[in-house]
């Protein structure tokens, strides 16, 4: 497989991108006008920008874009539970829970179930556990995503599916 | 399910996904694929049929604030409404009831508040509490509420230094040495307590309706920078992502040690971008002007504003210097220099001014002369081109005259404003000289065959015209109001 993460060396600067795009997370508001949502793809532009500078070992941005994506996931998720965002998924209605998650934005009581399931699609397929981080944590297009995995935008878009599909049912598992 | 059989799911989804529903049973059906296979393959068709819009809203990392309505109270202090976010997150204008004075309430995000950041919080929020000046925002407490920290600061009323350049690019002279002369002592009296800032910027200065420059966040920038590192980060690369891009000094970008000197920098940065309205370091990226900070090529604000006093650009140039030990020690330095080159800079000046003032007053002399010899050369040859010199020796004579009289004026009643009204009518003085030096001579070459001593006369002020404005005026004037 050529996740971007294989790459040798590149977990290596994970805590770097880590600890960029978490400072970002707040750093970026400061620059922002009121009022605008801030978003994950924002976050992970701008980490590039900044960790690309001169001697650094960002080969392409490709290469980036994987590990920024699933620090995304980790500091996203972490936040979520730091919340006690699980103890209120819990309590979630189970009858309403499939028209909330097909309908309006993932609530952010969603992310730590969001995530378990998630490490349970990567047990048995870790690319299409890439391609949600790419998609739905770090926001890129289809066509970015596509480029970062080095597969075509179609497959990609496939791949989505099943992966969207997968979850899907296990997080409304057992909701009438 | 096996390895083989997942994948066969997986290829199997993929070829009818996009297929319309009406299709995927008969091709479903006419596959030799185990039940198991064909079934989870229909199941996950089928929640992908149901799954609407789940995940595809990217997730926002605008969670990551909190909101406090306006109205709520926190023990002593109610919020107002919410004045702006701040790297640490949002900022509220609350009222302190007890005192009854209106404050900055700073929320931490709570992500940033666990145990080890908040010692540093409360070990930074001490020290900048300590720093008393008119000109750094003072730190009044440190609280905490609902387990979340606050910092608790004076309430500024004004404009940020980021407002006032996107309103009025190129601010007047005075302004740009009023507004580094405060800077400077500001950042000087922190740097006096071994206090740097790390994070100035247009942004991080305020100026009161009063005029009065307030810097914001002292200290704050390295409770932030620290928090940002990663364990075993900070140890191999030591600064490298601390400050604003565009902000940081060039050992900051390449993560060398920090000091009062990376101050200075951000100093001279700003105070270009403050005086010229552009960045003096405006690349199409980020990653271009960090390129362009860390180059060779070093920008002049004298290039951007050729109308500022030598000595403020002088100050200025030296604050952008590529390394450390070219520029100032300290923000303290900069007021000093500023304070010294005063008289070429701005305030009254204290070198005598007499022989500039003799200057100005033998050239008044000059253009009534040449405009009277044109006058009497007019008369003799009555010619065509006698008429053209006189009439431009007596136009320009009367315009430069005015200047003149103008900048002695001004040298009388506004004495800061001196080397600004010299720079800026400069130019156009030295041509009218140079074209009244051309015409005299012009009119001299008429009369020459008739009246060979007034020619020589005449001669002799074109020359002494064209010598006093190429060469004595820009030294007299560089060497008494500071501008050539």
């Amino acid at each position: 497989m050529t996740t971007p993460e294989s790459r040798p060396g590149a977990d290596d600067l994970a805590p770097l991108v880590y600890a960029e795009l978490r400072r970002l997370a707040g750093g970026y508001m400061r620059r922002e006008r009121p009022g605008q949502t801030l978003q994950a793809t924002a976050l992970v532009h701008e980490a590039y920008l900044r960790l690309a500078g001169p001697g650094r070992p960002w080969t392409d941005r490709r290469h980036f874009v994987g590990i920024a994506a699933r620090a995304m996931r980790q500091i996203l998720v972490e936040r979520a539970r730091a919340r006690g965002a699980d103890k209120r998924w819990g309590a979630l209605q189970r009858v309403s829970l499939r028209e909330s998650l097909a309908g309006a934005d993932m609530p952010e009581e969603g992310l730590p179930a969001l995530d378990e399931a998630l490490r349970r699609l990567e047990a048995f397929d870790p690319e299409q556990a890439r391609i949600i981080e790419l998609r739905f944590f770090a926001g890129l297009t289809v066509e970015e995503a596509a480029e970062a995995l080095g597969i075509s935008p179609a497959t990609l878009k496939r791949r989505w599916s099943l992966a969207r599909a997968w979850l899907y049912r296990e997080l409304t598992a057992g909701s009438s | 399910m096996t390895h083989a059989e997942r994948d066969r799911v997986r290829t199997l989804f993929e070829a009818l996904v996009d297929l319309p529903p009406g299709d995927i049973r008969e091709r479903l059906d006419a596959t030799s694929e185990p039940a198991a296979v064909k079934d989870e393959v229909l199941s996950l068709l089928e929640h992908h049929a149901r799954a609407g819009s789940f995940l595809e809203a990217p997730a926002s990392a605008a969670g990551l604030e909190h909101e406090l309505a306006a109205g709520t109270r926190l023990d002593r202090y109610t919020v107002i409404r919410e004045i702006g976010r701040g790297g640490m997150g949002r900022v509220y204008l609350a009222i302190d009831e007890r005192l009854g004075r209106q404050v900055c309430l700073k929320a931490v995000r709570e992500e940033l508040a666990d145990p080890a950041f908040r010692g540093r919080l409360e070990h930074e929020a001490r020290t900048a509490a300590a720093l008393s000046h008119p000109g750094i925002c003072a730190v009044y407490a440190l609280e905490e509420f609902g387990g979340r920290p606050y910092i608790v600061t004076e309430f500024i009323d004004g404009r940020t230094l980021r407002n006032e350049i996107d309103d009025a690019p190129r601010a007047a002279a005075a302004l740009v040495y009023d507004t580094l002369r405060q800077l400077a002592a500001a950042v000087a009296a922190a740097h006096a307590r071994g206090i740097t800032h790390r994070d100035l910027k247009p942004d991080n200065v305020m100026r009161t309706a009063e005029g009065r420059l307030k810097v914001l966040d002292f200290g704050l920038a390295r409770v932030e920078a620290v928090e940002g590192m990663a364990p075993g980060v900070r140890h191999t690369l030591p600064g490298v992502l601390v400050g604003t891009p565009g902000y940081m000094a060039p050992e900051q970008i390449e993560g060398g040690p920090i000091d009062a000197r990376t101050d200075v920098f951000a100093l001279g940065v700003l105070a270009y971008e403050f005086a010229a309205g552009v960045h003096p370091f405006a690349a199409a990226t980020p990653l271009a002007t960090a390129a362009r900070v860390l180059g060779d090529e070093r920008p002049s604000l004298g290039g951007a504003r050729g109308d500022l006093p030598a000595g403020l650009v002088a100050v200025v140039d030296r604050c952008l210097a590529r390394h450390p030990a070219q520029r100032f020690a300290s923000a303290g330095a900069i007021a000093a220099a500023l304070e010294e080159g005063e008289a070429g800079v701005s305030a009254a000046p204290r070198r005598p001014l007499v022989w500039w003032r003799v200057h100005q007053l033998a050239l008044i002399a000059i253009y009534a002369t040449g405009t009277a010899a044109a006058w009497r050369v007019h008369a003799w040859e009555a010619s065509a081109a006698a008429r053209w010199a006189f009439l431009l020796v007596g136009m320009l004579a009367a315009v430069n005259g005015v200047v003149r009289g103008h900048l002695l004026f001004t040298e009388r009643a506004h004495p800061e404003r001196l080397a600004g009204e010299r720079g800026r009518s400069r130019t156009a003085a030295l041509m009218f000289d140079l074209a009244i030096a051309v015409a005299l001579a012009a009119d001299a070459s008429l009369i020459s065959g008739g009246q060979p001593v007034v020619a020589a006369l005449v001669i002799g002020l074109a020359a002494g015209l064209a010598t006093a404005a190429i060469l004595i005026e820009p030294a007299t004037s560089s060497a008494t109001i500071g501008v050539p």
